[in-house]
């Protein structure tokens, strides 16, 4: 595949977003340019409304954006529709989520199940049963969302992300709704996760200690990148 | 994703939803939709296979020819010529008598062979079981449907006198093929041989009897001897074989679908609204899903071919269970109907299951496919900003294909395009007119407000918070309460109030077929027993066959083809004076010195043929032709229950031809034994007991009216799709709600009481609506249609909101149930 000529999985050019607002037009992300290698461990940090969330949106295809270009796995996200976008993302792109984004009416194996069903995985069944095992859910297989704990729902998350064997994850606040010893259980299994599946990691967060277990750190502030290091 | 992945996938997904509870209303929804058009469809599927498809089986024959009179013996002569087998029936209506007890009969005289095609089933016994019966009754015996039996409780074995003869009853007459003849048969049957008629002395020149003559034989055959026939048929003669469609039956039948058929779309179209904002809130429940699916990667024709199939499957399964329903229902209509109409049917064809499955997939297309196409347009940046909805769809995709989807189903009942229209439009403009006093209802309740105690308060908040959807619930309910408030009037109060209003010694017995060297006997009789009876008419038998020299078929246009007063044969009379309840509306009286041949005539008859004094009226009267003037046209009190008729004419003008006479008398109850005397002593005469009559037609009406019950049960039960379709939409706000109240201490009994007013509330409005509806209907019903006196309806305005609150608020209570069951925590944490 193309990421692995030049070696980035993700790259940005003078990339924008500006929505209109009562008041007039707001510019929520301008002129960021960014280049992110395969396996590399990003994090994204800024203050709540810097446009941290709208940067992954965007690098990730979820939006399209005003003005620059994305690449994803050596795709234009920019030149393509919502579907093309889509195309790019099945079977590469992995998500976990603030709000953890389970599926209410599905049990936790059925949650983990559905990419893999989704992407046409034969043995979907027996895959997600390894990976709830792996993140030490094994015993709660065919409990609701509602059942679980937020740590728990987040691990059942991560099972779901990492079951299609992503090239990249993205993951936004992922330990935002959870309790800071819960949540540095969590994140310690995102890093165990991401190093046996040798993933590229693009984290979102405000918290500088989780930044910290990244390798490479971008600072935003009012939608412009003002660190990178 | 790959081909049998989505449905293999979408199989699980729906299984998840179905589980979860996701589906059921919308289901439930589809299932009465495709019930309601189903039973109407099996309903009319198996009478339309016995009646307008008449098979052999049903004529008896592969060809009948009916007639007044015994036809010339070189045609049965030249039926034999032609190769085919022949057998003779008399049918004619008497009374049977068995010891003081009397009852109408329609009796049937057949010889030996009959029937020619189908056999005869009887029973040894009442309620014994039936079997195949190759013969007929012996000379000397008869056999009797068990409506005789009941009547003048009889048992096998047990002598009934029909004219001068006497008869043993020896077995239960339960099929007769060829009865299909008459579509509601009033009187029950007597099967006798042909060789007893004479003995009977019923049968006497002028009497009114039906000769039939059955034949069988091969198709060629067949052919020739009808071609033969058909320039020797006199007016009088009917011919039908098995491939005679359209008859009045068959008219009569498609009418009833029609209007039957028209009433199940009400359900399906409150089936649609609950389809549709069941299809909405599945929608809406499932934008996460679409959303996190658009993350894993599916395109939206991927969320398309998810989803699309899971809908399809849904339909598939609930228009099965439809069907199924449907066939039950009418299995319970023929069940309710079974004594107005004692055929054995035959099974109903795959038709109506495929229209049943068309309509559960076009119902499911037109009211639910909108709101599922909003999942394809769930952007997936929802995972993250989850304020981000798809745009709601456009009012005229929503409505537009709600529309169509009517219409097609609409089209297929009234067959017409111009009809669909009308029906459409005559709808909508009742509708609205209805939702304007729905709407004028609710704020009306607005005015008791505030002296109502703080849980009905709040229930009645919610019904105005959600003016739209509470007016159009009213306009459900109020209508399904108004159709069976009106059927019920019509079942009970309409025939009360007709009879009560009946002078107190009107006639309340017919009897006719009186030999005219009887009348001096009669009147003597009557004069005897102080019994008031009306003027003897005779009666001659005649069809009018042309006006000015056309035909009278041309005259009529098709729907009034099946007037039996135009169709049958007229009984024609002559008198002097003009009957007391007889007004002249147009012409004189008859002058001296007389125009040629005059004839008065009935004014609806004359109204319904545009006949006009002056006309000329050809008459066909046993077998000859009598041309006739018309110098009057009358108005006659039908319902005085004295001997009236379409066509008199002065005296004289109908001399030499067979007549009998036709007169009507009032018994009072204590009188009843002399009607036994009577018939002994005028064998020939055949009497109407008026009290039987209506007896019967209160069974039939109240059997008809069960059966149209049935078809506003789908109603109802839409009706309560829609309520638990809205309840469910409105659930979660209402969870939220309820906790919130909860949280600021309202008990669990106020949250309740709150709920169960809302909806009695609901229920009540939808009753007064009812109300209005059924005194209107029942005003024009009883003042225009029967010319009755009309009195309020009071009871009506009790009981339909009473029981609409009650139905309602109780179906509301338990809708809500849960929403008090859970703990406020848990409702506050899971929203």
């Amino acid at each position: 595949m193309s990421e692995h000529l030049n070696g980035h999985i993700v790259s940005a050019t003078g990339l924008s977003k500006r929505v209109g607002t009562a008041e007039g037009f707001l510019d929520i992300l301008s002129g960021v340019n960014l280049e992110i290698k395969a396996g590399e461990r990003v994090a994204i940090i800024g203050v709540s409304g810097s446009g941290k969330s709208t940067l992954l949106g965007l690098l990730a295809g979820l939006d399209s954006p005003t003005a620059g270009e994305v690449t994803l796995a050596g795709e234009r996200l920019d030149k393509l529709d919502e579907d093309g976008r889509a195309r790019v993302r099945a079977g590469r792109v992995g998500f976990v989520f603030q709000n953890f984004q389970l599926l209410p009416g599905l049990t936790a194996l059925e949650n983990v199940m559905l990419p893999l069903e989704l992407a046409g995985v034969a043995d979907a069944e027996n895959s997600a049963r390894g990976l709830l095992a792996r993140v030490g859910l094994g015993e709660r297989l065919s409990h609701y969302p509602r059942q679980l704990s937020g740590g728990e729902q987040q691990r059942v998350a991560m099972a779901r992300a990492f079951a299609v064997n992503p090239a990249i994850l993205f993951a936004d606040e992922p330990t935002g709704n959870l309790d800071s010893a819960t949540g540095a259980r969590v994140i310690d299994l995102l890093f165990d996760l991401n190093r046996e599946h040798r993933t590229t990691l693009v984290l979102v967060t405000h918290d500088e200690s989780l930044a910290a277990r990244c390798e490479r750190h971008i600072h935003l502030d009012a939608g412009r990148i003002v660190k990178d290091h | 994703m790959r081909g049998p992945h989505h449905v293999r996938l979408a199989w699980r997904l729906l299984a998840r939803d179905w589980r979860a509870g996701e589906l059921r209303i919308l289901a439930a929804a589809l299932v009465i939709a495709v019930g309601a058009v189903t039973a109407i469809g099996f309903f009319s599927d198996r009478l339309n296979r016995a009646m307008t498809y008449q098979s052999a089986d049903l004529l008896g024959a592969d060809l009948r020819l009916t007639g007044a009179e015994p036809v010339p013996a070189e045609w049965i002569q030249s039926a034999a010529d032609h190769g085919l087998r022949h057998v003779e029936t008399l049918d004619f209506a008497s009374v049977v008598v068995h010891g003081d007890k009397l009852q109408l009969a329609s009796i049937k005289a057949a010889a030996s062979g009959y029937p020619l095609r189908g056999t005869l089933r009887t029973a040894p016994a009442l309620y014994a079981a039936e079997t195949d019966t190759g013969d007929i009754p012996a000379p000397g015996t008869a056999w009797v449907e068990a409506r005789i039996l009941q009547a003048l409780e009889l048992a096998i074995g047990a002598r009934i006198e029909i004219g001068s003869a006497a008869f043993t009853v020896t077995r239960v007459l339960t099929y007769e093929p060829g009865r299909g003849g008459s579509f509601f048969t009033m009187a029950p049957r007597v099967l006798m041989h042909r060789n007893d008629v004479a003995a009977t002395a019923v049968v006497q020149p002028g009497s009114r009897v039906t000769y039939s003559y059955l034949f069988a034989g091969a198709d060629t055959d067949l052919t020739r001897y009808q071609e033969w026939l058909k320039t020797r048929l006199g007016p009088h003669h009917r011919l039908f074989d098995v491939r005679d469609g359209g008859s009045s039956i068959g008219r009569a039948l498609g009418r009833a679908e029609r209007y039957l058929g028209l009433t199940s779309l009400l359900a399906v179209l409150l089936a649609g609204v609950a389809i549709a904002m069941g299809a909405r809130r599945y929608s809406e429940r499932h934008f996460d899903t679409a959303a996190m699916l658009r993350c894993f990667g599916a395109t939206q024709r991927d969320l398309v071919r998810l989803f699309v199939p899971q809908f399809l499957l849904l339909g598939l399964v609930a228009s099965a269970a439809g069907c199924a329903l449907g066939w039950l229902t009418q299995e319970a209509v023929f069940y309710l109907l079974r004594e107005v109409y004692p055929l054995r049917l035959p099974a109903a064809g795959l038709a109506p299951v495929a229209f049943g499955f068309f309509t559960g997939l076009l119902a499911l297309a037109g009211f639910a496919l909108p709101p599922l196409m909003r999942l394809r347009q769930v952007p997936p940046l929802r995972v993250i900003r989850r304020e981000m909805a798809p745009l709601p769809p456009a009012a005229w995709l929503v409505y537009g294909s709600a529309a169509v989807a009517i219409l097609i189903l609409m089209w297929r009942f009234t067959g017409s395009l111009l009809l669909t229209a009308a029906v459409l439009a005559g709808s909508l403009a009742a509708a609205a007119v209805l939702a304007a006093f729905a709407g004028g209802l609710l704020v009306l309740s607005r005015r008791v407000h505030r002296r109502v105690g703080v849980a009905w308060r709040f229930g009645m908040n919610n019904l105005w918070r959600r003016t739209r959807t509470s007016i159009g619930q009213i306009l459900a309910f109020g209508l399904v309460l108004m159709a069976m408030a009106v059927i019920a009037l019509l079942r009970t109060d309409l025939l009360n109030t007709w009879q009560t209003q009946l002078p107190p010694d009107t006639p309340n017995h017919f009897a006719f077929n009186i030999l005219p060297q009887d009348v001096a006997a009669m009147q003597g009789f009557f004069a005897q027993h102080r019994i008031p009876a009306s003027d003897l008419y005779p009666m001659v038998r005649g069809r009018l066959t042309e006006i000015n020299g056309s035909p009278v078929t041309q005259a009529v246009t098709k729907e009034e083809d099946g007037n039996e007063a135009i169709r049958r044969e007229l009984n024609l009379t002559w008198t002097d004076t003009l009957p007391s309840d007889n007004r002249l509306v147009r012409g004189t009286w008859w002058n001296n010195p007389l125009p040629a041949n005059p004839v008065s005539v009935e004014e609806k008859l004359a109204k319904k043929l545009g006949i006009e004094p002056g006309d000329e009226l050809t008459f066909s009267i046993a077998g000859s032709e009598r041309r006739a003037r018309v110098a009057s046209i009358r108005s006659v009190q039908w319902d005085s229950f004295h001997p009236n008729f379409y066509m008199i004419f002065p005296p004289g003008a109908l001399d030499g031809l067979p007549a009998t006479y036709l007169t009507s008398f009032h018994l009072a109850p204590e009188q009843k034994p002399l009607l036994t005397e009577l018939v002994r002593a005028f064998p020939a005469v055949t009497v109407l007991e008026m009290d039987q009559v209506l007896a019967q037609v209160r069974t039939i009406l109240a059997q008809v009216t069960a059966a149209v019950e049935l078809v506003l049960l789908f109603v109802l039960a839409a009706g309560f799709a829609v309520l638990f379709a809205a309840l469910s939409a409105s659930l979660d706000e209402r969870f939220h709600e309820g906790a919130l109240l909860r949280t600021l201490g309202a008990g669990r009994r106020q949250l309740r009481a709150a709920h169960f007013a809302e909806f009695a509330v609901l229920g009540a409005l939808a009753g007064v609506l009812a109300a209005i509806g059924t005194e209107l209907i029942a005003w024009v019903l009883y003042t225009r249609a029967f010319e009755l006196e009309y009195s309020f309806k009071w009871p009506v305005w009790i009981l339909a909101p009473l029981l609409g609150g009650l139905l309602i608020g109780l179906a509301g209570y338990i809708g809500t149930r849960r929403v008090v069951s859970q703990s406020p925590l848990t409702v506050l944490r899971e929203l």
